[in-house]
């Protein structure tokens, strides 16, 4: 259902005023070509090896651990980074490449162990799917895109991700793909734009993640983890 | 609170940020860190001017298309199922967020940093009507826990407090008996504030870019409390200054990553959320509110000083201004500090509260030269000068005064001589050491902070006379 607009023509009329237009507004509006191509030429060229380790260097300029593993190993090593940190509960998105690269019989042995594994689940509602997420020590998803610039993961929600997966427990694990890896933000945005530009619903949220959640307000000091997880890491699966 | 903050007056506010030690060191040693941050930022990225360049050609271009792209964004967040209310002045948007509020019959509000809320006086809108409004940036809920305390800088808000003051704030207030580290007083700020989140009834965010062909609005965060606020609570109101928007998720990069870099030497900041109505998806918040204010904005488009509604509010030439070094955030009398502050203050708020401003500045230009979306901030700065003498026929009394004497003074060959002559005769007996600590008048606003030079006993044109003669 359409939402409601109020105001909107004296407004605008306003603005047309005063920028000297006699034209009513048009929402299609074009972008001109803009006179710099640097957000695309900037690390355009790298190869993936390249990207990748641009990806682990600023990895550990943003607090975040990166571990690198196959497909085949991926579920095992997920495990021995949970009894490094202390096993807890679980709560993943729903995501086919957990079925894919195999996490499933892990999960069901942790539960075998007494940690409750769970998924964003959409037949649950929303508020079960939040206290679920509150209650989880571990955060578990996998990336759409990752940035090598910026260190950063992008996800978008969806029926078996909820918002509030990425920011209630205080260790967040992503699953990244090496074919995810791309040099910068605009890759990731110019194919989400391209989507929305053909005429698909725009994505409900993305996600932009870089690390852990960290303030420096009191005296410029950081602190790393303030609301959101107190640490991340990324689990890098070689899959190409 | 308004964007005006206290009713003290400019000289006041000017004398007491200039006696408080204690923050002109924090604000310096703040300064400092966040520039040499944003320079080694710009550096390591390269080709700096071409994104600046790339910044304000984007930027210029959705001002002179604010109309459609703002039509454009109502038609898209409607489209999703998300309302738009346009608010021509800041009472409207508090009534209809108050509206909003009533209807959800809402007690529990929890919001993210956001300006323009505190432009429009939301929180006491909504306190009016027995919400509880809670902070959820750290930097902002350690301010309202101390009795509402403005901000002192639009990115890191308590800029001006030690960690000893920010302890015993907690201590008084919240009962806090833990040590004074950043660690042990955040860790107790987040389980105050994670049940604040999970209880809210509705939250509250600013917009830092709104995306037209989207419907969404983004928020920049290192916390990540923007978006708890717009994960959990059943409603969100985002509110936006109308010239924060772009076309498209493209140039939402290039002005994200000037932004974070400008703001924080980071290539993005840890949380960069782009979030709108939920649409036909399970999760998000029942209600979307987009409220998209005007207060004043557009009386600034079409004239000399519309290149200030580019800005991104970075801080960058906040934290290379001088003057804001020397008199700290509060002395500005606005919620927006600095030059960016000295430049719009006195267009939404008016000349008879900030008049001042456009004076307290050394015209270096650094703010000019810091700015990712190239703001001409130093040639504004003087526009308002021109503006206020020549329009408004009020140019501060001390200056006109000088001024006139000057003037004076100048316009005759022959006063002028026996002015510079004099000074040296008149001037030393308040020197001593060569320096001057002690000044009358007008000088006595500078020396009680500064010692000024003493005039030479030598005058410019006599030594420069001279020195001809030695070299012939």
């Amino acid at each position: 259902m359409k939402g409601t607009i109020s105001h909107r023509e004296s407004f605008l009329a306003h603005i047309r005023k005063q920028l000297g237009k006699d034209s009513s507004p048009s929402a299609s509006i074009q972008r001109p070509a803009w006179m710099h191509q640097v957000q695309w030429e900037t690390n355009g060229l790298l190869s993936k090896e390249e990207l990748v380790e641009q990806l682990k260097k600023q990895c550990q300029r943003i607090h975040t651990r990166v571990v690198e593993t196959t497909p085949q190993e991926a579920p095992s090593v997920l495990r021995s980074l949970m009894t490094e940190y202390g096993e807890g509960s679980v709560m993943t998105s729903g995501d086919h490449r957990f079925e894919q690269y195999g996490f499933y019989p892990m999960f069901d042995s942790l539960q075998h162990e007494g940690f409750a594994v769970t998924s964003w689940n959409a037949e649950a509602s929303r508020e079960e799917n939040i206290r679920l997420a509150e209650q989880a020590a571990y955060s578990v998803v996998f990336s759409d895109y990752t940035l090598a610039e910026s260190g950063t993961v992008v996800l978008s929600s969806h029926q078996g991700q909820g918002r509030a997966l990425h920011f209630l427990p205080m260790m967040y694990i992503v699953c990244i793909e090496k074919s995810t890896v791309v040099p910068r933000m605009i890759q990731a945005v110019s194919v989400l734009n391209r989507s929305v530009e053909e005429g698909e619903q725009a994505k409900g949220a993305i996600h932009f993640i870089s690390g852990p959640s960290n303030s420096a307000d009191i005296e410029m000091n950081l602190v790393v983890g303030v609301h959101g997880p107190v640490r991340a890491v990324y689990l890098l699966i070689d899959d190409e | 609170m308004s964007m005006k903050i206290g009713e003290k007056a400019f000289k006041e506010r000017i004398g007491e940020g200039l006696e408080d030690t204690v923050m002109r060191g924090a604000v310096s040693s703040a300064q400092e860190r966040l520039y040499e941050r944003r320079l080694s930022a710009s550096e390591e990225l390269g080709n700096w001017e071409k994104w600046r360049e790339l910044g304000e050609e984007i930027r210029q271009h959705t001002l002179k298309h604010l109309d459609d792209y703002l039509y454009q964004l109502s038609e898209s967040v409607s489209a999703r199922g998300g309302h738009v209310f346009f608010a021509k002045t800041k009472e409207e948007a508090s009534a209809y967020i108050q509206h909003v509020a009533q209807k959800k019959a809402a007690k529990k509000i929890v919001k993210s940093k956001s300006m323009v809320t505190e432009e429009i006086e939301m929180n006491q809108a909504l306190e009016e009507i027995g919400c509880d409004v809670v902070e959820s940036d750290l930097g902002e809920y350690i301010l309202q826990v101390n009795d509402h305390e403005p901000p002192s800088h639009i990115v890191a808000p308590a800029l001006h407090m030690t960690k000893e003051q920010i302890r015993e704030v907690f201590h008084e207030k919240l009962g806090y008996e833990m040590s004074e580290t950043p660690e042990d007083m955040t860790s107790f700020v987040r389980a105050i504030l994670r049940e604040k989140f999970l209880e809210a009834d509705i939250g509250v965010t600013g917009c830092n870019f709104a995306v037209a062909n989207t419907g969404s609005i983004c928020l920049v965060t290192n916390e990540g409390n923007a978006d708890l606020v717009t994960a959990i609570p059943k409603t969100h109101i985002a509110v936006m200054g109308m010239e924060r928007i772009v076309p498209t998720m493209e140039e939402l990069d290039v002005l994200v990553g000037l932004l974070c870099r400008s703001a924080v030497g980071q290539k993005l900041t840890s949380y960069i959320s782009v979030v709108g109505p939920k649409g036909e998806e399970v999760d998000g918040p029942e209600e979307f509110h987009l409220v998209i204010l005007d207060n004043g904005r557009s009386n600034i488009l079409g004239t000399a000083f519309q290149p200030v509604l580019q800005c991104i509010r970075c801080a960058a030439c906040i934290n290379v201004c001088p003057v804001y070094r020397h008199v700290g955030g509060h002395s500005y009398g606005s919620i927006y500090p600095g030059p960016i502050g000295a430049v719009l203050s006195p267009l939404l708020g008016g000349y008879d509260d900030y008049q001042e401003l456009p004076f307290a500045s050394s015209l270096c230009a650094a703010c000019t030269d810091a700015c990712p979306v190239k703001i001409p901030l130093h040639e504004l700065l003087i526009k308002h000068r021109q503006v206020i003498v020549e329009k408004e026929g009020r140019a501060p009394k001390a200056e006109m005064m000088a001024m006139k004497m000057f003037g004076m003074g100048a316009s005759t060959p022959g006063m002028y001589q026996f002015g510079t002559k004099a000074a040296p005769v008149l001037m030393n007996r308040m020197a001593s050491n060569g320096q001057i600590s002690k000044g009358i008048g007008p000088l006595k606003n500078w020396t009680d902070i500064r010692d000024l030079p003493a005039p030479s006993k030598e005058r410019f044109r006599d030594w420069f006379k001279k020195r001809q003669k030695e070299e012939q």
